[in-house]
């Protein structure tokens, strides 16, 4: 696979379905290539998504009743999916929230780490 | 994870799938157009913003392929995948795909219409309550040669004593007159005990069974079936208690009993109390007199062996009592079930099953073997699945698939064989088994179509899977130029020619089956039944029950002449039975014999009219027919057959002696014998004639009997309007029924027969056809594999004429062998079914000569082509293509 540059990263496997509840939950209704789109602009273009591989998971958070989906019009009139979070999808983001933070808080505790504390501690 | 609802959404996907996926298109689609305007925006060329826009969006198939496997179930979709291929593959090799499904449809149609047969006449319960429990006793008499034969009042008191039976209950079909409306009927109807119906375990619908005082005080009241219900009350509650008029005796309705119910005959209408015969003071008080049938329950825990032992027991414990003749009579037990349907039908009808069975077997040895060898040709194609990365399971996944395709259509196919097959057996005779309707109708049966369809699975996938065992033994070299290698369609071959020579083996044992059969029946077919049965028509007729005996000459006398003078009938005669249904044992003493010692001989009794040997055409012997001199007040003469002649006179003239019932001091009367006729097969044309006696009618005037017309007609069936007609002009109330010609009577006998042999023939014809098949395409493609090795053998000087013989002794040393091990099992099998033969020793030479002949003939030919093209192999041509 190409990369389009050394300074985007990968979407994480897992990731992805926090930033869909996220971006949908702040930005309402939005169309697959809406979705992308937001992702990487909130991202700064930091996140790079192989964009394709949003609606495979799309297909398993609708059929988890996270989102529901509801064919529309899009701005340029042409026929479009316009996704949009559920009330069980929010419950989800809240605890994906939650273990995104303690993950993220364990792996900065990790990063923070200083090995002569540890040492300290030891003796 | 919350899986139902997933689940759910999965199952939705399934149905939904082809909206999904355009869905999904329409959303690539705008996405990918979207990014392209994007890119536009941002100054980028349409190509390139094209270009980059399809790169950002990534892999559009794998994509799409996981899109599908969340869609619904990934093993479904890939098995979708594998019935597409197998589909594909399948209709790529149509000869093969058509030649495997109908095999299998054929033998899969067979086998589910005998089944259908076997489970309705064998296996589907009679209409009592646990049938298994029901037991027939008989009396039994090795020195009278009496296996099953019926019993005195007296003898059935005493075998109550048994403690092996919850009850004992008698009974005696009879035909009664039912007269309604100034018309009457006859209807078969029987004599039963008050706890017959509790014996058997049936409750009336409607009203009661008769109590033990009522049957005492010989009370005339009576159980009617559902069908009578139907028929006289139109199924209203009115019926009980209701009159009806039976042998010109009021009897009241009291029951109705359940639809579907029959005991003894099938046909039986009434039921009343076994006390209720004119002569039942002798019935019940002399011993001697055997005249019932007797069926028990038995007990819980008690097995039928048990209460044989008990009731021999018994019946030994009576011979105190009994005078030195009756003594040493045993008891015969029998299940209720074998009574119904007799051993030899139960034979014939599982020795089908057998036959149909061969059938399926020799078919799916066929499909196996079929399968094998396009396992072989596709051997480069599993090993490029193989190295593409398609596991071993996948491919045997994939031969499974397919297997099962050809299964289903097999199945399919074989269904609606079986129902077309069933729908022609329903329309033939239901006499056709040898049994009455409605245990002589077959319906296509719906467990037995699930067993034949597993069945067709369970042959499709063991056929299927045969190549894949041997895919898997050896390796998948795709580098092998041909993609055949020599040593795996060696093994595959030698596996093929076994199912071969097993395909002979079990097509000799049908088709020497089937020869004696159809030799039997030849044989049952030519042999002289005594009749002239040609445009002669008889019908079965009753005198008025009303009639006191002495007028009843008068009533036949009247009644044969108006017959005899309608146009197109020639003769008109009676008797008192036209086809025998029991003989007796009687004891008889010939005037001659100077020591007056009685002989016992079994014979049957009737009574004639003096035209009824020229109306079935019968021919006198010697002596001469009855005439108008033989009334009532002549001598008693009788006509007898030669089988009783030769039997009371073996050297002499038997016209002018005398003969009478009973010892010489009895006080009978002396028979002068007037005439000697051709022996009749009264009882079918398989049954040696017994000896039998005719007296005169207007003697002995019966109660009823068969009205014989022999008309100028070729369709005798016509005149009997006109007989009708003719009967009611003398007495309205003379009850006629069934009219039938004697040539579809005497037809009939041989009816089952021709039913089995028929079907026999025709699956040996199958197993004929499907064995040459067999043969032929394995020589073909041994000759097909071999093309390189027959090249070299002509290359060193083979003559073509050798080529020639060696591939037709390949195929004649298959045969051989097949027919060498199928002989060893056929000949015990015709020893075996010696009881469905017919003037043929069960090792019959010539069905065997035939049989061997016939397969030894179509390996020839099945062998002949191969040979020939094996034969015409160029081997220059030969080497340089392989």
């Amino acid at each position: 696979m190409k990369r389009q540059g050394p300074d985007k990263a990968e979407v994480l496997q897992g990731t992805l379905i926090l930033l869909v509840l996220r971006t949908l939950d702040a930005l309402g209704p939005l169309h697959g290539y809406g979705i992308a789109r937001r992702i990487e602009q909130i991202s700064q273009d930091v996140l790079h998504l192989n964009q394709g591989t949003l609606y495979p998971a799309l297909l398993r958070m609708e059929q988890e009743g996270w989102i529901s989906s509801k064919w529309g019009a899009s701005d340029n009139n042409r026929k479009a999916r316009f996704y949009s979070i559920t009330a069980a999808g929010r419950q989800r983001l809240v605890r994906e929230t939650g273990e995104w933070k303690l993950m993220a808080s364990t792996i900065e505790r990790f990063l923070a780490f200083d090995p002569s504390t540890l040492a300290k501690e030891r003796e | 994870m919350s899986w139902p609802r997933v689940l759910v959404a999965r199952l939705r996907g399934l149905i939904g799938r082809g909206g999904h996926e355009r869905g999904l298109e329409q959303e690539i689609q705008l996405h990918i157009d979207l990014l392209t305007e994007a890119n536009l925006q941002s100054g980028m060329s349409p190509e390139a913003a094209r270009s980059a826009a399809l790169r950002s969006f990534g892999a559009v198939e794998p994509m799409k392929e996981q899109y599908r496997t969340h869609l619904t179930f990934a093993a479904l979709s890939t098995l979708a995948q594998d019935l597409r291929y197998a589909l594909r593959t399948l209709r790529k090799s149509a000869g093969f795909t058509m030649a495997a499904v109908a095999t299998l449809a054929v033998a899969i149609g067979a086998n589910t219409a005998v089944l259908s047969a076997v489970n309705s006449v064998l296996l589907r319960p009679l209409p009592y309550h646990d049938t298994e429990r029901l037991v027939m006793l008989w009396t039994e008499s090795p020195s009278e040669n009496l296996r099953e034969g019926r019993t005195g009042y007296w003898n059935i008191e005493a075998w109550r004593q048994s403690r092996s039976f919850t009850g004992l209950a008698v009974f005696d079909g009879v035909s009664l007159t039912l007269t309604a409306a100034g018309r009457a009927e006859r209807i078969a109807a029987a004599r039963i005990s008050p706890n017959f119906l509790s014996v058997l375990g049936v409750a009336p619908a409607a009203g009661r069974m008769f109590t033990d005082q009522e049957a005492g005080q010989r009370n005339r009241v009576a159980l009617i079936s559902h069908a009578f219900w139907q028929k006289h009350f139109a199924g209203s509650p009115d019926a009980l208690g209701a009159q009806i008029e039976v042998d010109g005796v009021r009897s009241q309705v009291i029951g109705i009993l359940p639809a579907g119910f029959h005991f003894p005959r099938l046909d039986a209408q009434i039921w009343e109390p076994h006390t209720l015969f004119p002569d039942w003071d002798s019935r019940r008080a002399v011993r001697g007199v055997d005249t019932w049938s007797v069926v028990g329950r038995l007990r819980p825990g008690i097995s039928l062996p048990e209460a044989q032992s008990e009731m021999t027991a018994i019946a030994r414990g009576l011979d105190e009592h009994l005078p030195p003749a009756e003594r040493n009579r045993g008891v015969t037990l029998m299940p209720l079930s074998l009574h119904v349907v007799g051993p030899r039908a139960r034979f014939a009808l599982w020795m089908l099953a057998a036959a149909v069975f061969c059938v399926l077997l020799i078919a799916a040895t066929n499909v196996a073997s079929l399968t094998l060898a396009r396992g072989i040709s596709r051997t480069r194609e599993f090993a490029i699945r193989a190295a593409l990365g398609a596991s071993s399971f996948r491919i045997i996944r994939q031969l499974t698939v397919e297997s099962t395709v050809i299964a289903v259509m097999a199945g399919a196919a074989g269904s609606l064989l079986a129902w077309v097959a069933i729908r022609l057996l329903g329309s033939l005779d239901p006499d056709i088994l040898g049994l009455p309707p409605p245990l002589g109708a077959i319906s296509l049966d719906g467990t037995v179509l699930g067993i034949a369809l597993a069945l067709s699975l369970c042959i499709g996938w063991l056929a299927g899977l045969a190549p894949a065992t041997i895919l898997r033994r050896r390796n998948l070299d795709l580098s092998s130029d041909s993609g055949r290698s020599i040593a795996g369609s060696a093994a595959t071959q030698r596996l093929r020619r076994t199912l071969v020579v097993g395909e002979f083996a079990l097509a000799i044992v049908l088709l020497f089956s089937a020869g004696l059969l159809l030799r039997s029946w030849r044989n049952a077919e030519g042999v002289e039944s005594g009749f002239q049965p040609q445009r002669v028509v008889s019908l079965e007729l009753h005198t008025p029950f009303q009639l006191p005996p002495q007028q009843r000459s008068n009533f036949y006398d009247q009644l044969l002449q108006e017959v005899a003078s309608l146009p197109g009938v020639e003769k008109a005669g009676f008797t008192s039975d036209l086809f025998i249904t029991s003989t007796r044992e009687h004891l008889l003493t010939t005037e001659a014999d100077a020591r007056g010692l009685p002989q016992r001989v079994e014979l049957r009794r009737d009574e004639v009219s003096p035209d009824f040997f020229t109306a079935v055409g019968a021919p006198l012997l010697a002596g001469r027919f009855f005439n108008h001199t033989d009334g009532p007040e002549a001598p008693p003469v009788v006509i007898i057959n030669r089988a009783l002649a030769r039997r009371l006179w073996p050297s002499g003239d038997a016209v002018g002696r005398r003969f009478k019932f009973g010892p010489a001091d009895s006080g009978g009367p002396w028979f002068n014998v007037v005439g000697v006729v051709a022996d009749m097969r009264r009882q079918g044309a398989e049954r040696e004639p017994v000896p039998q006696i005719f007296e005169s009618l207007a003697q002995n005037p019966s109660g009823g009997g068969s009205l014989v017309v022999r008309t100028a007609l070729d369709d005798p069936l016509r005149i009997v309007p006109a007989i009708q007609a003719a009967v009611l002009r003398i007495d309205p109330l003379a009850p006629v029924s069934t009219a039938a010609t004697l040539e579809a009577q005497l037809a009939a006998f041989l009816l089952p027969r021709r039913f089995q042999t028929s079907l026999m023939a025709a699956f040996s014809a199958i197993a004929l056809l499907l064995a040459a098949v067999g043969i032929y395409g394995l020589i073909q493609y041994s000759v097909a594999t071999r093309t390189k090795e027959i090249g070299v053998r002509m290359a060193v000087g083979a003559q073509r004429a050798s080529i020639f013989r060696m591939i037709l002794g390949e195929g004649l040393k298959l045969a051989l062998t097949g027919l060498a091990l199928g002989v060893v099992v056929a000949i015990p099998i015709g020893r075996a079914s010696s009881s469905l033969l017919f003037g043929i020793s069960a090792s019959d030479p010539p069905s065997l000569a035939v049989g061997v002949f016939l397969l030894l003939g179509v390996s020839v030919l099945a062998s002949f082509w191969p040979a020939r093209r094996a034969m015409n192999i160029e081997p220059v041509a030969a080497l340089r293509n392989q």
